[in-house]
Formats: C-alpha cells, sequence, structure tokens
C-alpha cells in the first residue's frame, strides 16, 4: 500500500512533469487544437474568438478521454511487467540487484537532465522514427471520440524517463496485480497536470518543460539514490546509508546483550518459550517453516544458555534498529508483529539467505547461527525500506 | 534528393527530436526528416531545388534549436 501511495506521490509530482516533457508538448498540443478548432467550427455565439479562449464542458471530455485510454494502457502494461517479473522468480538478491540498475538508470537520467554530458543521454530510451512519425500525423486527423483515445494508448509506446523507472519497478513487484496497482497508481498520479495543460490549450507544455526540467531531475535523482540506497539495503551491503549510520545512533536504539533464555529480554507479559528436550533450541514459533534449513541451529551447549533476542517489527521498521548479542553463540531471534501490515512483515536477513512474511499479529522464531565477535548480521524489510542489525561481541 | 545531416546539440529530451521530425510536415520541400535526440544529430532528406540549407537551419531555429551542418 505504501508503495502506491509512493508511486501516486512520483506520478502526481515528477511523472506528470516528465511526462509533459515528453508527450505533453506533442500530444496535449495537438489535441488542444484539435479541441480548438471544434470551438470555432461550432456556433459560439457573437464574438468568436472570446468563445474560444473561455472554457468549455466539451473540451474536458476529449481530455479524459485520452487520459483514460493512457491509464488503461499503462495499467496493462504494468500486469504484463509484473507477470515478467514473476515468471523470473525474483528472489531478495535478485531483487536487489534490479533495484541497484533501476536506481541508476534514474540516476543517469537526472544527470542527463542537468546535462552534466552526453554520455548520460544513453540512459534514455529512444522510439524508432516510424513509431513518433506515425503518432504525430495521427494527431493531426480530425477529431473525434477515437482519436483521443488511440492518442492516449499511444503514448504507451514513448514512456518518459520516470515512467520507464516506474516500469522497472513494476517489474521488481513480480505480480501482475503488483504491477498493474503500481502502474495505475503511478499514472493516475501523473493525469492531473497533462489534464490541466491540455485544458488550457496552449503551448504551456513547451514551456513548462525547460522551467520543471531541473526539478524534475533533482526528484529523479533523490529518488535514484533511494532506490540504489533499497538495493544495497537488501544486499545485505555495509555500505548503505541506513547501515553506515546505524552505529552512529546506538546510545538510542541499541538493545542489553541477550540474556540465557532463562532471563530472556522480553516485555514481562511475553510468556517465556522453553527449549525442546532434544535440541535445547527454543521453539520455533508459530511454523516450523520459518526456520530453513540454511539457518538450522547447531548443538549450542546446555540448554539454558540460549539467548534470546526480540525485535518488535512495527509498521514505520524495526525496533530496536540495533542489537547486541554474545559472539561465538547461536541466538535465537524472536519476531513480534501486531497489527502490522507494513512491508516490514517481509523480513530479510541477507547474510543467511532468509526471508520471510510474517503473519501480521503473532511471533516468529528465527535461528541465527553462531557469529564471530564483531560480525554484524543486517537485517531488512524485501524492499529495503526498512533496515537493523545485531552486532555480535 | 539531397540528404544532409546536421549537429543540433541542444535538445534536451526525446520530444526535442520528436519535435524537429515534425519539419518535414511543415517545411515545403523536406521529404524526411530523422532527428536523434542520443546522437545529437538530425538527418534532412530534401529537394534541394525547393529549400536551401540555411532555410532548413531558420526553421530549426525557429523550433529553439540550433543546427549545424556537418
Amino acid at each position: 500500500m505504501e508503495q502506491l501511495v509512493l508511486a501516486f506521490i512520483t506520478g502526481l509530482t515528477t511523472g506528470g512533469l516528465s511526462c509533459l516533457a515528453v508527450q505533453g508538448g506533442l500530444l496535449a498540443g495537438s489535441l488542444a487544437r484539435q479541441i480548438e478548432q471544434d470551438l470555432l467550427a461550432a456556433p459560439a455565439g457573437p464574438h468568436k474568438g472570446q468563445a474560444v479562449k473561455a472554457p468549455r464542458p466539451n473540451t474536458a471530455l476529449p481530455i479524459a478521454l485520452f487520459l483514460l485510454a493512457k491509464l488503461v494502457v499503462y495499467t496493462l502494461l504494468g500486469a504484463l511487467l509484473g507477470l515478467l517479473g514473476s515468471v523470473l522468480t525474483l528472489d531478495p538478491i535478485m531483487r536487489a540487484a534490479l533495484m541497484i540498475l533501476i536506481g541508476v538508470f534514474m540516476v543517469g537520467n537526472a544527470l542527463r537532465m542537468f546535462n552534466v554530458h552526453p554520455i548520460f543521454r544513453h540512459f534514455v530510451i529512444e522510439p524508432p522514427s516510424f513509431i513518433t512519425r506515425y503518432i504525430r500525423r495521427t494527431a493531426r486527423r480530425e477529431t473525434d471520440f477515437f482519436t483521443p483515445l488511440f492518442l492516449g494508448a499511444l503514448t504507451v509506446l514513448i514512456p518518459c524517463g520516470v515512467t520507464q523507472a516506474m516500469m522497472a519497478t513494476a517489474l521488481a513487484t513480480g505480480s501482475p496485480a503488483g504491477g498493474a496497482a503500481l502502474m495505475f497508481a503511478f499514472t493516475l498520479g501523473a493525469s492531473p497536470v497533462f489534464f490541466l495543460v491540455a485544458y488550457l490549450a496552449t503551448e504551456l507544455g513547451a514551456r513548462l518543460e525547460k522551467y520543471f526540467l531541473r526539478f524534475v531531475a533533482v526528484v529523479v535523482l533523490i529518488l535514484g539514490l533511494v532506490t540504489v540506497e533499497s538495493g544495497l539495503n537488501l544486499l545485505g551491503s555495509p555500505v548503505s546509508f541506513a547501515n553506515l549510520t546505524a552505529r552512529l545512533r546506538p546510545a538510542v536504539e541499541a538493545a542489553p546483550i541477550a540474556a540465557p533464555a532463562a532471563t530472556r529480554i522480553t516485555p514481562a507479559a511475553t510468556p517465556l518459550i522453553p527449549p525442546t528436550a532434544t535440541t535445547g533450541v527454543p521453539k520455533a514459533l508459530p511454523t516450523p517453516a520459518a526456520i530453513p534449513p540454511a539457518v538450522a541451529v547447531p548443538p549450542a551447549g546446555p540448554a539454558n544458555t540460549m539467548p534470546v533476542l526480540e525485535l518488535r517489527v512495527l509498521g514505520n521498521g524495526y525496533s530496536p534498529r540495533v542489537l547486541r548479542a554474545p559472539a561465538n553463540r547461536a541466538i535465537s531471534l524472536d519476531l513480534v508483529t501486531n497489527k502490522t501490515y507494513s512491508c516490514a512483515r517481509d523480513f530479510v536477513i541477507p547474510a543467511l539467505k532468509y526471508h520471510q512474511l510474517l503473519p501480521d499479529t503473532g511471533r516468529v522464531t528465527v535461528a541465527i547461527p553462531p557469529q564471530k565477535p564483531g560480525a554484524i548480521v543486517r537485517f531488512t524489510c524485501s524492499m529495503g525500506m526498512y533496515t537493523g542489525q545485531i552486532i555480535f561481541e | 534528393m539531397t540528404k544532409k545531416t546536421f549537429l543540433v546539440s541542444d535538445m534536451y529530451c526525446v520530444n526535442c527530436a520528436m519535435r524537429i521530425e515534425s519539419l518535414e510536415d511543415s517545411l515545403p520541400g523536406v521529404k524526411n526528416v530523422s532527428a536523434s535526440y542520443k546522437k545529437g544529430q538530425m538527418t534532412v532528406e530534401y529537394d534541394a531545388t525547393r529549400l536551401t540549407e540555411s532555410q532548413i537551419v531558420a526553421a530549426v531555429k525557429a523550433l529553439g534549436y540550433t543546427a549545424l551542418l556537418l
């Protein structure tokens, strides 16, 4: 849901302006001219010229049809991209790599918009001349209801830079419904600016693109860096901004060193989970599937020495973000959700190749094998947005 | 028909190339215009008996860009 809101806001801010730069000048301008011609041809009272400038109810309809077609086509495109992503079955590592690629693409696009160097022009996908020629000639035809619908659908062939980045994100969702919803939210968000420009029926698009291009570039640059950061988090990279700064705030966020199971560090209300008689490992709740073979706990000595850490999975991330645990001993990490619906539920420990969608309310135990002193095990949500780490000492 | 390539270095997006290509609809004597934002170039195929290079450059300038014959 957060991703959809973000896509909508991206559409509303940068997407609308970016689409304006690529599609608005030609398509909206052509559409507006057709509308204007219609108004001139229609009986409009004694002062024909004045009537053209005044807002008319019938000008909104073709523009709305244009945007409706655009919305439908981009939603379908999102579904196709999501389907493609699902076929590729992206695991967190592949998703991280894709996110970094998307981020680099966005940063490259921003640098292109800043005109830093001609080499960055390669970060844009240029439609072949026959496609742009076809669109241009279609735009000049007589106006009817079909034409704006058709033109709106054709915009799928000339996506702007931000749209292309959003298409890549739709691919990364790995689900047709997710991809469709993402592109729907983005295109819907981009529609108001587009509508405004077409409705004004001027060459505002061509003028605006020069003024707004810098602004769009700044926003795309920030989005690109955020996407790269998310990809690095998802890889468990120590060089991400979140992981570099995490240790700078230990006084606020560090948990005390984990204690033996007999004095586990949990709120008083949390019931103690006794270790099993055979392995000395605390019970994995709620399902055994929560612990994949890759993180099976080796024998860890006396049963009552298994440290247990508790991590609260919240709507806005993890608490605490930095945990401390004893080195050279297996530990048990309890993930506690309580009406948690954010992407923080989709929990990933990259170094252990652990990935689990947690229940919205409940407790899942992850067994973490012994780590050397100074080792850091990083965890994140599957989007790389929320992060945290366990420091072994 | 004459075919010549011009450098248009001040295009700043794909739409600029599309706008320049629209000259083939508006400039008499032009048969085909192919502009590339990536290359920063445009290639014009035109009837030299009806149109001159300077007229092409002027038409591009009217659109807000600078064309230089390569």
